[in-house]
């Protein structure tokens, strides 16, 4: 790619030069690539094209022939979107765990976050203040309505926070430990949001009262927040019920969380991200800021979730605390495993499939075996079952993923670490989550670096 | 320690000050009863992470089939009510206990097979999710067999208190508490005997303290590794039949939380260290309980995600814990 290996320039100015650069290179890559891998390059082109267009395929001529001859498993609207929503998500996770390689177990945080973001700032929820601005609603009308393009940023910024406060204190972390740290935070913040319904607060100081919060209802408690304001520009919505619209709008978020992440991965800080994820006491040898780096893997890869959950409680126009399960976290997590870490084609891919597994197949086979069979368990309902079995299965024999991206292949597979090592005639440090394996947990204890990042 | 038994007894005079002595030695002894459960399951996490280095998650999915196991034996199967004769009642106890135990030891040993063994070499991610894969997989497994509802027993043990027999009303002992220190305590007993005393014992130390080097001095890895499952599985069974008889409920997803709340344990004792596990468990215990009864149920598991997380990033090696301080 000529375009990575150009200096980008800086700024947003320079960002948008090297992008429109990017865009003008396209026809000349592609006609490289049709020259190169013909077969390849015609059937990507075909299944591109498919993608964009399937929303009106359905929305034209499959949805009624899914109502009136016969059910079939095909997508419908509500699908496509919540594809794209994981898919931008699966996209972030990927950041945090395919390119830095510190494993993330409570990502559905920042989903959470992000949902909740676009809660407070676009709904009638604060109904005693009015705040009302470039939206729809109607001016005077109780709550905060901002406009979903202002909503986006905000979440995006709160997201990133959060991801760097969770990042900070687990700096010194390596490994399984990470992953549980990262596990009780996504488990700490839907708590929050579902417990935060009625606070009675008081601070004094020397008698006089700073703070006094009687009975405030912050988050909505269990019922959630509801309703929240749809995106809506010149008059198109994009909201669950404005079908075909929120899916092309959920394709221009992910296809540009792809332009960002691809553009991060050949970043100088997706190649920190490599290093650290290879070897990070070599990373940090060789000058890599290792906190920086870390903190924000985390900061960046949560604000896509971010992303993600504003527009799906936009989408839905409700959210509550029970949407943030652990098994989301997992679910996301299954993806990028399913579709190959580290390679961003492969998590999109991960994540349109698993949805559809989950959202459509599972449903249409329980409606069918339903009519056969009553008796016989719901498929649907078991769905967790089956990516349970997935996990499993996937670790045991193809732990890279069906589009696996070629180095993490090598990583992960024992074969290819141990092929890698005898072809450079090194102990390659091949732990993705930076806990050395067998043999090289010694190497490490013996090193004794000074730095205290190694302690733990 | 004697920095421990200080802070203990401060902790009492404070307790019965603040809250006021009948409030507080009820929730002790609530909290007492939770931490003894917590701690056979919290012994099954530090066992396993101890010798392979594994967050070993389905472990709480384990304790929630041992529980579902016991409830279909003492439930419906031998239909034990509290007029039961006692030592008919005592016998099919032992023999739950017995069956349940062997169940999810016979379990956890299938679980290593299948979805660690195999990755034994492989970059200790993998494992981990395939771990985590498996909790789901067992928890689906629970909701199968089950159904989505609380299953639940009577108490069989009426609802005595065993202190008035000294005259005390204030606070109730039931003989369900009773039962449970019965239980758990001869087994907590029994596995530092094993662990600390038999051939297989040392087998286990060895292997925890150096798997490749273990292996050269004539240890059965392999075997030794299967062998701690089974001793974890058979723990996780017995506390889900202590769980049943003591809560008298249980539910498919029963395992998360109260596995987390014994992963929790686990490390706050030191992960890897069992005098530490069974520390952790009590100290968790109590938390839950004072956290439940003075604070309030919905925040007692933000609770301990936050004391999991605090002792993670300020002192991973926990209150006993040293001895793998540089594993993680």
């Amino acid at each position: 790619m000529s375009s990575a290996t150009k200096q980008v320039g800086s700024g947003i100015g320079g960002w948008v030069g090297h992008m429109v650069d990017a865009a003008a290179a396209i026809p000349g890559h592609y006609g490289n690539l049709l020259a190169k891998r013909r077969g390849r390059t015609i059937a990507l082109t075909l299944l591109g094209l498919l993608a964009l267009t399937y929303p009106l395929i359905y929305n034209q001529f499959l949805a009624g022939l899914s109502r009136n001859v016969f059910p079939l498993p095909v997508p419908d609207e509500t699908t496509m979107t919540f594809m794209l929503i994981f898919g931008i998500m699966a996209i972030g996770l990927n950041i945090v765990v395919g390119f830095a390689g510190l494993l993330d177990l409570g990502y559905v945080a920042f989903y959470a976050l992000g949902a909740y973001t676009a809660a407070f700032f676009a709904s009638p929820h604060f109904g005693s203040i009015s705040i009302v601005l470039f939206s729809n609603v109607v001016s005077g009308f109780p709550g905060i309505h901002l406009p979903f393009w202002m909503i986006l940023p905000m979440a995006v910024l709160v997201a990133a926070t959060f991801g760097a406060l969770l990042g900070a204190p687990t700096l010194r972390l390596r490994g399984d430990y990470l992953a549980i740290v990262t596990l009780g935070f996504g488990e700490i913040v839907p708590v929050f949001f579902k417990n935060l319904a009625a606070i009675t607060f008081t601070f004094t100081i020397g008698g006089v009262t700073l703070i006094s919060l009687q009975d405030v209802n912050l988050t909505g408690g269990p019922l959630g927040i509801n309703p929240i304001d749809p995106f809506v520009i010149l008059g198109v919505g994009f909201g669950a019920t404005s079908g075909v619209a929120a899916v092309y709008f959920a394709m221009a978020l992910t296809i540009i969380g792809i332009i960002v992440a691809r553009n991060l991965e050949r970043s100088r800080m997706g190649r920190a991200w490599g290093a650290i994820r290879e070897d990070e006491t070599a990373a940090e040898m060789m000058g890599v800021n290792t906190v920086r780096t870390k903190l924000l893997a985390f900061a960046l890869g949560a604000s896509f979730a971010g992303v993600a959950g504003a527009f799906q409680a936009s989408y839905l126009g409700a959210t509550t605390s029970d949407f943030f399960q652990f098994s989301t976290s997992i679910l996301v997590l299954i993806m990028v495993i399913l579709g190959g870490i580290g390679n961003i084609w492969g998590v999109l891919a991960g994540a349109i499939v698993l949805v559809y597994i989950d959202k459509t197949l599972l449903i249409w086979l329980g409606q069918r075996i339903g009519s056969v069979a009553p008796d016989f368990p719901n498929p649907s309902q078991f769905n967790f079952l089956i990516f349970g079995i997935l996990l499993v299965v996937m670790m045991r024999f193809r732990p890279e993923g069906f589009i696996p991206s070629r180095q993490r292949a090598a990583e992960l597979s024992v074969h290819g670490l141990e092929e890698a090592e005898t072809a450079m005639g090194v102990d390659v440090e091949t732990d993705n989550v930076s806990v050395a394996p067998p043999g090289q947990a010694e190497l490490d204890r013996e090193a004794e670096l000074p730095s205290d990042l190694d302690d733990l | 320690m004697v920095r421990g038994i200080i802070a203990f007894a401060l902790f009492q005079v404070f307790g019965v000050v603040f809250f006021g002595a009948e409030q507080f030695f009820q929730t002790e002894v609530i909290g007492f009863s939770n931490g003894l459960i917590f701690a056979l399951v919290a012994l099954g996490y530090t066992l396993v992470y101890g010798i392979i280095e594994l967050i070993n998650f389905a472990h709480g999915d384990v304790f929630m089939l041992g529980s579902m196991l016991a409830f279909l034996l003492i439930g419906p199967i031998f239909a034990v009510t509290v007029d039961t004769p006692v030592l008919l009642k005592v016998g099919i106890i032992l023999l739950v206990l017995g069956v349940t135990m062997i169940g999810t030891a016979a379990l956890n040993v299938s679980i290593e097979r299948v979805a660690y063994k195999p990755l034994r070499n492989a970059p200790k991610l993998a494992p981990l999710i395939s771990a985590i894969g498996m909790s789901f997989v067992l928890q689906n497994v629970g909701l199968l067999l089950a159904g989505p509802g609380n299953k639940s027993i009577d108490n069989i043990f009426g609802t005595a208190n065993i202190l008035s027999v000294f005259g005390i009303e204030g606070v109730t002992i039931n003989i369900q508490q009773v039962f449970v220190a019965i239980v758990t305590i001869p087994l907590l007993i029994v596995l530092s005997w094993f662990v600390s005393t038999t051939r297989q014992g040392k087998a286990m130390r060895a292997t925890a303290q150096d798997p490749d080097t273990a292996g050269l001095m004539g240890v059965d890895v392999n075997r030794t590794i299967a062998i701690t499952f089974l001793i974890a599985g058979a723990l996780a069974g017995a506390a889900g039949v202590v769980q049943i008889l003591y809560n008298n409920t249980t539910v498919w997803n029963l395992g998360f939380r109260f596995g987390l709340n014994s992963f929790t344990a686990a490390v706050l004792g030191g992960i890897g260290n069992l005098q530490g596990a069974v520390l952790g468990a009590l100290v968790l215990g109590f938390i839950n309980a004072f956290s439940d009864r003075f604070f309030s149920t919905n925040w007692t598991n933000a609770l301990v995600f936050g004391i999991l997380i605090a002792i993670l990033v300020f002192k991973p090696t926990g209150l006993l814990g040293q001895q793998l301080a540089d594993r993680a």
